[in-house]
């Protein structure tokens, strides 16, 4: 699904190049932060709305702009990877913007949630839908049928590794998982979620653990959790994080920059 | 619905009555009484007598039923003033079983090896089962009761039949179906060849995934292929619109979505937007149905297929001197009470959905020489009337305002209207 992207900043590139404008891999941050807040966002955002929710969209749907307005849509899929209960599943319904389930189901086979996203890029003031697929896979079902996890796997362009504050063994089990679904070879975006960070009450994973954990693997850890009101404030961290993420390794294999280069 | 009506669901082992779950009604039978079921059943089968049902004088139900010799399922009703018949709990049993072995295969349900596993696995059949105890708001969905695939009849066919075939084929199978809201819109012929309850089953499952966009869920198919799981391939075209597929290994469920759902699907994106707007209110938008008729259910026996069509919606403002229309869920309550009533009493011979255990009442139907073609019932809150041909089953709730005696032409003009509009 990248290449579509790849595709799309190539062409940039390519455009740059012809008009002699050097390849930039820019530095600190790439999109808008907290784009939702602003009042130029407003158009774009309530596309993703509908009667107040999130609105659902269908595999052949994509939210509607004025026909003056051409906003181009990136993919990409993103893996959600972690122990049985965890909340994978509330994870993308969360993302998604669609009802929490209220108890706790097992997922018994592969599902995967649409998220539309409008990111504002910092550099030329270009907008986008960035187009989310999270793919949700049951720990029992990956191991009961061996197709699951290379299909999970196939062309993915970031993986969310999940852990939840409730359960020390979800956040013990990360290495196994990200040695398991990974390596060290691929080109994927890598996040660590902790999930049900609002029952503190009860929590199991201490902060310097959490911090020892992101020296360990460099990889950034991002909390969620808490009731659901709908609201985009819940959400826009993580989708932004990841747009972040997703955009600049796109730049990096589209300029062939070794990808060194952290952001 | 059953949930709300106090019904509880227990699975034990049928060997040993090791408790493997339970649920549905909140107020849990305290383990004594599961022990006592489990007993009592036990020991009908100690003196070579089975026990499959019993009723209570306060209308509480009790049915036991055992699968492959090693699972029991007991489904208990609390009465009061609920009206839980003994043919619903029934289904409940099979259909509760259909979905443990869609989930986990009948190899892992009948040679129990490791009883604490299993207790582990069974957890991931809990939707399912939820499901079937309250499916929802969307209360004229029937198969459970019905064993009979709930339908929908697009006016233009043809055009999707035509993109069905052509996507399931792309995605090297022969199964393939349509779904809105649910109901079958279209299938291919092989779909329509599944046993109807798998067929009933399959969609109970894409509904439980309302909210997500695609899936690949490995299926045990309960008759077809118990122990070989399929995979159901599912895609959301629109909200509300779902089109799945049974496969073998290929295609991937990436190759699916990011190469034949669009290569299939997207020349047909305003006519599906067209059917979900023209169905939004009935299943059959080509028919105009009496005004005085409530809701009914139409099956057609030979395909195992049915349609419940709701009729005109009730008045927001009560007329002075009319009596007030049952609300639209009441109606289907109704025709499910009347339907079990009519299948259970009158229309039963060759019944092949008849109750598994043959039910344990005085049978009234042995009592004639003949097999009735029609029924009539009128209740304080509408009027019933069911009629059977060798292909239909028809069953109608009627305003009380229409006179008994046109019950009989009005059904028999439905029927008509609607397979000859149709061909249903």
């Amino acid at each position: 699904m990248s290449r579509v992207v790849f595709h799309a900043v190539k062409m940039e590139y390519e455009r740059n190049k012809s008009l002699g404008v050097a390849p930039v891999i820019p530095h600190g941050p790439i999109i808008v932060a907290d784009w939702h807040r602003c009042p130029d966002s407003k158009e774009y955002f309530t596309k993703i709305f509908q009667k107040k929710r999130r609105k659902t969209f269908g595999l052949l749907e994509a939210p509607a702009m004025p026909p003056q307005i051409h906003v181009d849509t990136v993919r990409y899929k993103i893996f959600l990877a972690g122990k049985s209960g965890v909340g994978k599943t509330a994870l993308a319904a969360r993302l998604g913007g669609s009802d929490i389930p209220n108890m706790h189901y097992e997922t018994t086979g592969i599902e995967t949630t649409a998220v539309f996203w409008p990111v504002k890029l910092k550099e030329n003031g270009r907008v986008l839908f960035f187009k989310y697929l999270f793919w949700d896979c049951g720990e029992n079902a990956l191991r009961r049928f061996d197709h699951l996890l290379p299909s999970c796997k196939e062309q993915v362009d970031a993986i969310l590794f999940l852990f939840s504050f409730t359960d020390h063994g979800s956040f013990e089990d990360l290495s196994n998982q990200i040695s398991r679904v990974t390596d060290p070879s691929d080109r994927i975006v890598k996040l660590v979620v902790g999930t049900k960070f609002d029952l503190f009450m009860h929590t199991d994973v201490t902060e310097r653990e959490i911090a020892s954990f992101q020296e360990t693997w460099g990889l950034p850890v991002f909390r969620v959790g808490g009731d659901v009101n709908g609201g985009l404030g819940e959400v826009a961290p993580l989708l932004n994080a990841l747009a972040e993420h997703l955009w600049h390794q796109d730049c990096v294999a589209a300029s062939c920059v070794p990808p060194s280069s952290q952001v | 619905m059953l949930q709300a009506e106090g019904v509880q669901l227990l699975c034990l082992t049928a060997s040993s009555g090791v408790p493997l779950f339970s649920r549905g009604s909140t107020k849990q039978l305290p383990f004594s009484v599961i022990g006592s079921l489990n007993g009592v059943h036990m020991f009908g089968g100690g003196q070579g007598a089975l026990l499959s049902c019993c009723e209570t004088d306060r209308g509480a139900r009790v049915v036991w039923r055992v699968f492959r010799d090693s699972v029991m399922l007991i489904a208990v009703s609390s009465g009061g003033d609920s009206t839980v018949t003994e043919l619903q709990l029934c289904r409940l049993l099979e259909n509760t079983w259909n979905c443990m072995v869609l989930v986990l295969g009948q190899e892992e349900l009948s040679n129990v090896r490791n009883v604490e596993r299993l207790k582990r696995d069974l957890r991931s059949c809990y939707r399912l089962i939820d499901q079937l105890l309250d499916p929802g708001d969307d209360e004229s969905v029937m198969g459970y009761l019905t064993n009979c695939a709930d339908c929908l009849l697009p006016p233009n066919p043809s055009l999707l039949q035509e993109a069905l075939d052509a996507f399931t084929q792309a995605a090297d199978s022969e199964f393939g179906c349509l779904l809105i809201r649910g109901r079958v819109a279209v299938a291919t012929e092989k779909w329509w060849r599944l046993v109807s309850q798998e067929v009933v089953l399959l969609s109970l499952l894409v509904r439980c995934m309302s909210g997500t966009t695609s899936c690949d869920y490995p299926v045990f198919l309960p008759v077809g292929s118990p122990t070989v799981a399929h995979r159901l391939l599912r895609f959301q075209l629109l909200q509300g619109v779902d089109v799945c597929t049974l496969c073998g290994p290929a295609p991937s469920l990436h190759h699916a979505k990011t190469e034949l759902v669009g290569r299939f699907w997207s020349p047909l994106m305003e006519t599906l937007h067209g059917l979900l707007a023209q169905t939004q209110h009935t299943p059959v938008p080509s028919i105009a149905l009496h005004p005085d008729i409530l809701a009914l259910l139409l099956i057609n026996r030979e395909t195992s297929r049915s349609l419940s069509v709701p009729g005109r919606p009730p008045a927001v403002t009560p007329q002075d001197g009319v009596p007030p229309l049952p609300s639209s869920s009441r109606r289907w309550e109704l025709l499910r009470l009347f339907y079990t009533f009519a299948i259970t009493r009158y229309f039963t011979s060759g019944e092949a959905a008849a109750p598994p255990a043959e039910p344990l009442q005085e049978d009234f139907s042995q009592g004639f020489c003949h097999t009735p073609l029609h029924c009539y019932l009128v209740t304080e809150e509408c009027k019933c009337y069911g009629l059977q041909t060798p292909q239909h089953q028809l069953f109608l709730l009627a305003a009380l305002t229409m006179p008994t005696f046109a019950l009989r032409s009005i059904a028999t003009q439905t029927l008509t209207s609607i397979t000859a509009a149709t061909g249903f």
